[in-house]
C-alpha cells in the first residue's frame, strides 16, 4: 500500500509539493461531474490539501477544424462548443470576423442579438440553480427550477425555432425576425421569471438545507487573488470586482439598453446563488425594454464570402463570463487561425483555489459554484469509456458508420 | 483614462524597445522582444495595473511561433506579441500572473513550444498522454488531421 502511495507521490512531483497522506481520485466519470474531467485531489484527514487537474477528455480539435472550413461554416461549428450557451460563442466569433468587414450590423439585429443572449443566461442560471439544488440535497428546488426554465427555452424556440442551437446568427445580423405579436406574451412572461426569481431567492435565504450547505462554503478570497488568477464573470463579480464585459465593454446594443451590474462581497456559495437570481431579474428588465423598444429595419447585411486579411478579437459575457475570439485572415476563403477561450478554463485555477481547506463532501457543490462547462473548455470528442479511447470523426465517417451498421449488407458501404 | 493608459504603454514600449502598432480603435498590438518580455509584462501589471489577461493564443508564422498575450483593460484590447523559433521555449510569465498557468500549458500542447520556469511544463493539458513524441504538435501547419487519427489509432472501427 505504502508502495503506491509512494509510487503517486512521484508521479506527483514536480507538479505541485505537498505533504498528505492520500491521495483520492476524483474523476474523470463521477456522478457529481456531468462531462469527464479529472482532479487529483490530495486529503489530509478529511480536508483538501491540494488539487491537481487533468482536462482535455472532450477535446475534439475545434481550432484546427476552423482552419479547413469556410468561414460562414465555423460560426455554426463554434455554436456546437457548447450545449448552453450556444447562442454567444456563435455571436463572439461573428463579431470578431464582422471587425474585418466594413459592414455594419443592422440596429434591428443587434436587438434581436441581445434579447437571445439575455435568454440565453436566464435559462443557464437557472439550470445552475437547478444543479446547486440537487448537490445540497434539495431535489425539489431541482425540480421546480428546471420547470420554470421550460418557459425561457419555449420563448427562445419560439423565436429561433430550437431550443439548444439556435442557429439565428448570420455575419452582420441574424438569420430569423422576431415573430410578429410577440411583444407582449414574452413581456408577460419575462414578469413571471421576476417573479419565480424573487421566490428563490427567499427560499435560498431561509431554507436550512441551502444555508448549511451553501454559507461559508469554498474558501475565502480576496479581491487580489481572484484578480490574479485572472478569473471571469460572476467568480469575479461574487467577491465585488465590477468585471463584467456588457457594462466595461459593450458590444450588440448593451450600450442602448439600462442595466445594472450585480455584485456580492460575501465571496462563498451562498453569494452566488444570490448573484445568479438577481441577475435573472436584471437579464429579465433588460428583455423586457429590449421587447419594447426594438426598432424597426433590415436583420441582415449580405456579406461576400471572402472576408479581406486582417486580425480581431472580440470578447462577450456568457452566462459563465467572459468568452474570448481571435481571428486572423489572411484574405482566403477560410480563416488562418481562431483561437477561442472559454471562461470555465479560466476559473478552473480559481476553483482549484477555493477547494483548498474544504472537506471532500463540499467538492460537488464548490466544483459545481464555478458552473463548469468542461465540454466548453475542452472545446471538443468520443471517448469510449469501456475501451479507453478517444477517437474524433468527420461527418462523412459518421454517415459510413451508420451505413455499416444499419445495413451491413449494403453495396456502397466503406 | 483608457487614453491615458495607452500614452503610459507606450512610454513603457519605449524603455523595452518595443513596437506599438494601433489595430483600430480599442486593439493595439505591442510586439515585444522575447528578451524584454517578462520585463513589460511586470511593468504592464505592477504599475500600469492591466491585470487581466484574458488568453494566450499561438501562432504558426512559418519558421517562428507567435505567442500574443490578451490583456483587456476597460474598452482596451492589448495584444502583447513576440516570436519565438520553433525549437526554443519562451519565457514563461506564471511568476507574475498566475493565472496563465493553463494557458501556457495549453500553448505547449499544441504548438510545442515550452515556458521556462512553468511548474507544470513537462505536463500535458489537452493531449492524450500516448501522444506520439515526433508527431508534430497538432495547431502546427504541418500537422495533418488524418495523420494524427491514424498515428493514434483512433480510426473508427465499424460495429459488427
Amino acid at each position: 500500500m505504502s508502495t503506491d502511495v509512494d509510487k503517486r507521490r512521484e508521479e506527483s512531483a514536480g507538479l505541485m509539493e505537498y505533504s498528505a497522506e492520500n491521495l483520492v481520485p476524483f474523476g474523470p466519470i463521477h456522478p457529481s461531474l456531468k462531462e469527464p474531467e479529472y482532479f487529483k485531489i490530495i486529503l489530509e484527514g478529511e480536508r483538501i490539501v491540494d488539487v491537481i487537474p487533468r482536462i482535455g477528455y472532450v477535446h475534439r480539435g475545434l481550432e484546427k477544424a476552423a482552419e479547413m472550413r469556410p468561414w460562414v461554416q465555423n460560426m455554426y461549428m463554434f455554436e456546437r462548443t457548447c450545449g448552453i450557451c450556444s447562442f454567444v460563442h456563435s455571436l463572439c466569433y461573428g463579431q470578431a470576423v464582422e471587425g474585418l468587414t466594413i459592414f455594419q450590423v443592422p440596429k434591428r439585429a443587434e436587438y434581436i442579438r441581445l434579447i437571445i443572449c439575455e435568454m440565453e443566461r436566464i435559462h443557464s442560471h437557472l439550470l445552475w440553480v437547478g444543479l446547486m439544488g440537487h448537490w445540497a440535497g434539495f431535489d425539489t428546488l431541482f425540480m421546480w427550477v428546471w420547470q420554470d426554465r421550460e418557459v425561457v427555452l419555449d420563448l427562445v424556440e419560439a423565436i429561433s425555432g430550437n431550443r439548444v442551437h439556435k442557429s439565428m446568427n448570420a455575419f452582420c445580423g441574424v438569420r430569423r425576425d422576431m415573430p410578429e405579436g410577440m411583444e407582449k406574451h414574452i413581456v408577460e412572461r419575462m414578469k413571471f421569471m421576476t417573479d419565480r426569481a424573487r421566490y428563490y431567492r427567499e427560499i435560498i435565504d431561509t431554507e436550512e438545507t441551502m444555508l448549511e450547505r451553501t454559507q461559508k462554503v469554498g474558501a475565502h478570497v480576496t479581491q487580489d487573488t481572484v484578480e490574479k488568477l485572472c478569473a471571469v464573470g460572476p467568480m469575479a463579480r461574487y467577491v465585488g470586482l465590477r468585471q463584467d464585459v456588457r457594462l466595461n465593454n459593450p458590444y450588440a446594443a448593451y450600450g442602448e439598453v439600462p442595466f445594472e451590474i450585480v455584485t456580492r462581497n460575501e465571496g462563498d456559495v451562498q453569494a452566488l446563488l444570490r448573484l445568479r437570481l438577481d441577475e435573472i431579474i436584471a437579464s429579465a428588465n433588460m428583455i423586457s425594454y429590449a421587447v419594447e423598444n426594438l426598432p424597426d429595419g433590415p436583420i441582415k447585411v449580405k456579406i461576400p464570402p471572402v472576408i479581406p486579411a486582417g486580425e480581431h478579437s472580440s470578447r462577450c459575457e456568457a452566462p459563465r463570463g467572459e468568452i474570448f475570439y481571435y481571428v486572423k485572415s489572411t484574405g482566403g476563403r477560410t480563416p488562418d487561425r481562431v483561437k477561442s477561450r472559454q471562461p470555465t478554463l479560466a476559473n478552473l485555477p480559481l476553483a482549484l483555489e477555493i477547494l483548498k481547506g474544504q472537506t471532500l463532501a463540499d467538492v460537488p457543490v464548490v466544483l459545481t459554484a464555478i458552473d463548469p462547462c468542461f465540454g466548453c473548455m475542452d472545446r471538443m470528442s468520443f471517448l469510449d469509456t469501456e475501451k479507453n479511447k478517444q477517437w474524433t470523426w468527420s461527418g462523412e465517417q459518421l454517415r459510413q458508420y451508420g451505413i455499416n451498421y444499419y445495413f451491413p449488407d449494403r453495396k456502397d458501404k466503406a | 483614462m483608457s487614453e491615458n493608459i495607452l500614452e503610459q504603454i507606450g512610454k513603457i514600449a519605449n524603455e523595452t524597445n518595443s513596437k506599438v502598432v494601433t489595430l483600430r480603435k480599442g486593439e493595439t498590438v505591442i510586439e515585444v522582444e522575447k528578451d524584454n518580455l517578462r520585463n513589460f509584462i511586470t511593468h504592464l501589471v505592477q504599475d500600469l495595473k492591466v491585470r487581466n489577461l484574458t488568453t494566450i493564443t499561438g501562432l504558426d508564422l512559418g519558421q517562428e511561433i507567435g505567442i500574443m498575450y490578451h490583456f483587456s483593460y476597460e474598452r482596451e484590447t492589448i495584444h502583447v506579441r513576440t516570436k519565438v523559433a520553433k525549437t526554443s521555449a519562451a519565457p514563461s510569465i506564471v511568476k507574475i500572473i498566475p493565472g496563465a498557468i493553463l494557458y501556457e500549458m495549453e500553448v505547449h500542447d499544441m504548438f510545442g513550444t515550452g515556458f521556462e520556469g512553468n511548474p507544470w511544463n513537462d505536463k500535458k493539458l489537452l493531449l492524450p498522454d500516448n501522444w506520439p513524441s515526433d508527431l508534430p504538435p497538432p495547431l502546427l501547419k504541418s500537422s495533418k488531421p488524418a495523420e494524427i487519427r491514424k498515428r493514434l489509432h483512433l480510426e473508427a472501427e465499424p460495429k459488427k
